[in-house]
């Protein structure tokens, strides 16, 4: 399954295979940082907006794409408190690898991760933290990069095959 | 000279953001004048752009979410890139708290951060990359000198010396004052008396939903577009 998380509200592209759409759908609440979703119930946020379970398709699918405005190299709000409400993908629990701490994986799943920005003056530096960032994800997720790409508008995505 | 001590954890009390915050404001005991502030939600509101007009140095405080900064801060942000009120120069600097041990994974959020200076016109002067975040947080009753905050408290020293200065430098990071091993094992603890003092077993901290989905009442909600 095809996990595409967008801040695209009316978003139409063509998507090959099964797959799953979070958008904008009503307000998304952002994280409060209460550690819920690992030592209350796990897995799930304890926020019930609509949104609370994304960790659950995040341990479903086998390629997560981001479709977002780019702010300042990382994702918009909407698809960041998405990401922010989902941390229980993972566990809480911490794990070395590489050399470096990273939370012990909940889901024996494999993401594909990608993403692709829009914006009309996305500059170099932006690009650089933007590709940082979703390595750095791909690899707390215990996944696969799989490319950031950048257009200059919304219709520049038009067209846009996932 | 004036200095807004940003916190933009969205929790209320007990911010490892807060108390790292706090110590940078001993350390820059009555050299300046501060403005503390908190972002807690998505709107800056009037009173913070108050508080924020009469800063000449920002420093932003915020937890490490996700490789990145917290939503409602992005938001925030954004708000702030366009506001013409800011001062000409306006000095900003970065203290991040990553759970991770290591406070150079927070490198990223930060160059978040030197990006939205440079869209906002703004002087980027460096930050504080904190590792141990977990621990910070249950620490914010011991004085940030002698406690397992003491590295990270001798960096905030001379953070504080820069901002007085209004000096600019490259990132520094700083983690708790006590090996990686102990950290990762006080974690564990911490979410297993968590867990039972919410009702529930150690076992039930690696649960996964999918295995619920075997419930067909589950099942119904979870709807897929095809």
């Amino acid at each position: 399954m095809k996990l595409i998380v967008t801040d695209i509200e009316d978003f139409d592209f063509k998507i090959e295979g099964e797959h799953k759409v979070i958008n904008p759908q009503g307000n998304i609440k952002h994280c409060i940082g209460c550690f819920g979703c690992w030592a209350k119930t796990p897995g799930e946020c304890v926020i019930h907006d609509g949104y609370e379970r994304t960790s659950l398709d995040m341990g479903l699918c086998d390629e997560m794409i981001i479709v977002s405005e780019c702010y300042y190299g990382t994702v918009s709000p909407f698809v960041k408190a998405a990401q922010d409400r989902a941390i229980s993908y993972v566990q809480g629990d911490f794990i070395i690898k590489n050399g470096e701490m990273h939370h012990k994986h909940r889901y024996p799943n494999t993401i594909k991760l990608s993403a692709h920005f829009y914006g009309e003056d996305i500059t170099e530096d932006e690009k650089k933290t933007a590709k940082d960032i979703i390595e750095g994800n791909a690899e707390n997720f215990h996944g696969e990069f799989n490319g950031v790409y950048f257009y200059k508008s919304k219709d520049e995505l038009k067209g846009l095959k996932l | 000279m004036t200095v807004a001590l940003i916190n933009a954890s969205p929790k209320v009390k007990g911010s490892s953001s807060g108390i790292l915050l706090n110590d940078l404001k001993e350390c820059l005991g009555n050299k300046v004048d501060v403005e503390e502030i908190c972002l807690r939600t998505s709107k800056i509101t009037a009173e913070i752009i108050e508080k924020l007009k009469k800063a000449d140095t920002w420093v932003v405080a915020f937890p490490l979410y996700v490789d990145s900064l917290p939503s409602h801060l992005l938001a925030c942000l954004k708000q702030l890139e366009k506001m013409t009120w800011k001062k000409p120069n306006l000095n900003i600097y970065g203290i991040a708290n990553c759970g991770f041990y290591e406070g150079n994974q927070a490198e990223p959020a930060l160059n978040v951060l030197k990006n939205w200076c440079a869209k906002a016109g703004c002087a980027y002067k460096g930050s504080l990359g904190i590792g141990g975040g977990g621990a910070i947080a249950v620490s914010g009753n011991m004085s940030g000198k002698n406690s397992l905050r003491a590295n990270i408290y001798k960096a905030m020293k001379k953070f504080a010396d820069r901002i007085v200065k209004k000096e600019g430098e490259a990132n520094k990071y700083a983690t708790v004052a006590f090996p990686r091993f102990i950290y990762k094992i006080a974690a564990q603890n911490s979410w297993r008396k968590m867990i039972k003092a919410n009702g529930g077993k150690t076992k039930d901290l690696n649960k996964r939903l999918d295995v619920e989905l075997t419930d067909t009442s589950v099942n119904k909600r979870i709807v897929y577009e095809q």
